[in-house]
């Protein structure tokens, strides 16, 4: 049976209630979406209702900025560049998990350059950050500027960078199936490192996409697995050569759970080949502007007049993709 | 043919007993590790018009929790304002014997497993969604949730969440499943347009009082204490649900009954007010925990239903306990849950749905409380058989009685001696 159940990656922690449960616009509490009672399906341990009042009813503070110092900045390959950022050490332990994320600008630039960056690696003992940036537009072309010794402002933590999240908590000792292209790569370190930790025995396809070579090497090694280069997708669809292996890897290694990291084109086409056999997550591949629910910039429309703000809302990949509308 | 409850408090264990018996394969889904629900800080039995109930029940071939109360007694008879004949349970015993007699007649309980929404089809209930989205399908279905809480509910219609022993930070809150599955609810109010009421009793760590109050708990059952003039408000009885221990006796005095715990009468009362009456000195509270501050808030989801507890727009969610109705108290709970309960089986084998007749206390309540609710002034008022205006109906109707011959032999003449001990399946 399908049942959406759905959490907000901020409940429960610091940043809740925030602005969205000022507003009556709360992802989870039916007393914050304006109804008069409560209707707490999507419980998460917390009363965001009773934290609202106990705050004065105002949502709790927005995420801060901190300075960073480069400490690293290595061009892997033309455009794409890896920097390691000395910072804030309470930031650094709040980046650990999968799907986080920090906004990045430098700091002559407005909040209008601030660029959500994956965290491949939060060294807490360092307080370094690793991040590997694809030079690619108005934003990421300010960051490449900086060199080694330069200041850059980080706004953080924030946590929703993989959609599916409990499945990745839940999975372990089983078989399991990492797909990642392009600069996928980087955002998939994080859950690669869980799921290996959590006893998994991993299976990685990689697919370097336009990139001339697999960036991630080092952490293969620290994070040993079964390792298979193909190309996953050609003009728009997955090639015959992947989905055959997929289709094998499903019905052959008993998967228990698949990671798709790429554009939401393969993570669609991978969803779509899986049917519903396996648990599944993925990278969230929403636009990200503020990442707080305020700007709008990541709401997905789906059928029924809903609006999904995919920087807060947790749900599994198949939900983001089901029912949604173009407008 | 299965049924499906949700909530495991006493009227959904009622249900599950007289469906069980009438040959269903039956499930409770229970969100916390007790059953019981709030029936773990009750106690009261068999005061008033209860003693009634509780002989028509036995008569009805639903005694079975009536037993158990029984069994579980610690004082019979004891008189206390406004209260006569009244028999107090231990609650610190009745749980585990209650869920292993449940468990013994073949009846399935799985605790701590929150059932979070339905699934229809049409104005049939298909089945249940659990709190992991894992989905539990049924024939039919007796909701039996309850009204009180959750936490958000508590604050916004009451003092906050005074940890009670739903302990829903803990577990989860409770999800109206026919709120869910389209029906909308109905609130009681306690004033005009306050919804809600607050729980009408706490409960002390008989140990922190003094030996004295022991004393004469274990040996009376009862203690009454002066409140300073100072400290005396009349206001806090309109707050409450138990609108038949709403008395001026109430304000002006502190009832406390040996439930195993002291049972305090009354909602809440600050504890350092309470620790100025003697003996209570060292007080502490059990239940709520945060008693000194608040306590739960009920009625704020009561489905509407019909007199066979079919909840109406509905095919096959039936309802019992205070999800039914602004009823207080075990003892109507487990009325309300054996007649669900056997005519749910009723329902999927097409049979006409029982209906109690009006010339049994039973059947009066549920008529009465069902006529009563659709008028503005009848959503303030509580309806059970110990107070609370209803009582006086009883007595005037004839329907309060204490002998046991005469009310089985009211339950014989309406046919339906037993009634709820009949295999249908």
């Amino acid at each position: 049976m399908n049942y959406e159940m759905i959490d907000c990656i901020d409940a429960g922690t610091p940043y809740c209630p925030c602005h969205l449960a000022e507003t009556n616009e709360c992802i989870l509490c039916s007393q914050l979406q304006g109804k008069e009672f409560c209707d707490c399906k999507n419980w998460k341990g917390t009363c965001i209702y009773q934290e609202l009042i106990w705050n004065n009813k105002e949502s709790k503070a927005e995420r801060e900025t901190y300075k960073g110092v480069i400490v690293q900045k290595r061009e892997i390959e033309k455009g794409l560049v890896e920097f390691v950022i000395q910072t804030n050490h309470e930031l650094c332990k709040e980046l650990c998990s999968p799907g986080s994320y920090a906004f990045l600008r430098t700091p002559e630039t407005t909040e209008y350059f601030d660029v959500p960056i994956s965290i491949v690696e939060s060294d807490i003992e360092n307080n370094r950050l690793l991040m590997i940036i694809d030079i690619e537009g108005i934003k990421t072309k300010k960051i490449y500027e900086k060199e080694e010794g330069d200041t850059l402002l980080v706004k953080g933590p924030f946590w929703n960078g993989v959609l599916g999240l409990k499945n990745v908590g839940a999975c372990k000792n089983k078989n399991v199936l990492l797909v990642a292209r392009g600069i996928g790569l980087a955002p998939m370190i994080p859950v690669l490192k869980k799921l290996y930790r959590q006893n998994n025995n991993i299976s990685l396809i990689i697919d370097k996409g336009k990139y001339e070579d697999v960036f991630i090497k080092d952490f293969l090694h620290k994070y040993p697995c079964n390792v298979l280069e193909i190309e996953t997708l050609y003009k728009g669809n997955v090639t015959q050569g992947f989905a055959e292996k997929l289709e094998a890897f499903i019905e052959n290694n008993k998967i228990g759970h698949i990671h798709i990291s790429g554009p939401d084109i393969l993570i669609l086409q991978i969803l779509k080949n899986i049917n519903g056999r396996t648990k599944t997550s993925c990278c969230n591949n929403a636009k990200m502007c503020c990442g707080q629910g305020v700007c709008g910039a990541c709401t997905t429309r789906f059928e029924g007049h809903v609006v999904k703000r995919l920087c807060k809302l947790q749900t599994d990949p198949e939900y983001i993709f089901e029912g949604r509308r173009n407008i | 043919m299965k049924v499906v409850i949700i909530g495991g408090g006493w009227s959904g264990l009622a249900a599950a007993i007289t469906a069980k018996k009438a040959g269903a394969d039956v499930e409770i889904y229970e969100k916390t590790d007790l059953v019981l629900g709030l029936g773990n800080i009750g106690g009261i039995m068999r005061n008033n018009g209860r003693y009634t109930a509780a002989e028509e029940l036995i008569a009805l071939g639903a005694g079975d929790l009536i037993s158990m109360t029984d069994k579980a007694t610690r004082h019979k008879n004891i008189d206390f304002p406004g209260h006569e004949h009244a028999w107090l349970y231990d609650v610190n015993s009745i749980e585990p014997m209650v869920k292993e007699y449940v468990e013994n007649m073949g009846i399935k309980i799985f605790l701590k497993t929150r059932v979070i929404d339905v699934k229809k089809e049409e104005d049939n209930i298909v089945g249940i969604v659990l709190y992991d989205g894992s989905f539990v399908s049924g024939d039919v279905f007796i909701e039996t949730t309850g009204s009180t809480g959750p936490m958000g509910n508590c604050l916004r219609y009451g003092n906050g969440c005074s940890m009670c022993i739903l302990r829903c930070p803990a577990f989860g809150p409770r999800v109206s499943i026919s709120s869910r599955a389209g029906v909308p609810d109905l609130q009681g109010e306690r004033e005009e347009d306050i919804y809600g009421a607050f729980s009408g009793s706490c409960k002390l760590g008989k140990e922190t009082l003094s030996p004295e109050i022991i004393k004469q708990l274990e040996k009376t059952g009862v203690v009454v204490l002066k409140v300073p003039p100072e400290d005396v408000n009349m206001d806090k009885l309109n707050q409450k649900v138990c609108q038949q221990y709403a008395l001026k006796e109430f304000a002006e005095n502190v009832v406390l009954l040996d439930t195993g715990h002291a049972k305090l009468m009354t909602s809440y009362y600050p504890l350092e007010k309470l620790r100025k009456i003697k003996g209570l000195e060292k007080a502490q509270y059990m239940d709520p925990y945060a008693g000194g501050k608040g306590n739960s808030i009920r009625y704020l989801s009561v489905a509407p239903r019909e007199n066979n507890m079919k909840v109406a727009g509905l095919n096959n969610l039936f309802c019992a306990g205070e999800k039914s109705g602004l009823f207080v108290g075990h003892t109507e709970a487990i009325c309300t849950g054996s007649l669900a309960g056997h005519n749910a089986v009723r329902w999927y084998l097409g049979m006409p749905l029982l209906i109690l007749p009006r010339s049994i206390a039973i059947g009066d309540l549920l008529a009465y409380e069902s006529e009563m609710t659709s008028t503005v002034e009848g959503k303030r008022k509580r309806y059970t058989f110990a107070g609370a205006g209803y009582f006086n109906r009883m007595k005037k109707l004839g329907l309060y009685s204490i002998e046991r011959e005469e009310i089985s032999s009211r339950v014989k003449k309406a046919n339906l001696e037993n009634i709820f001990a009949q295999r249908l399946i």
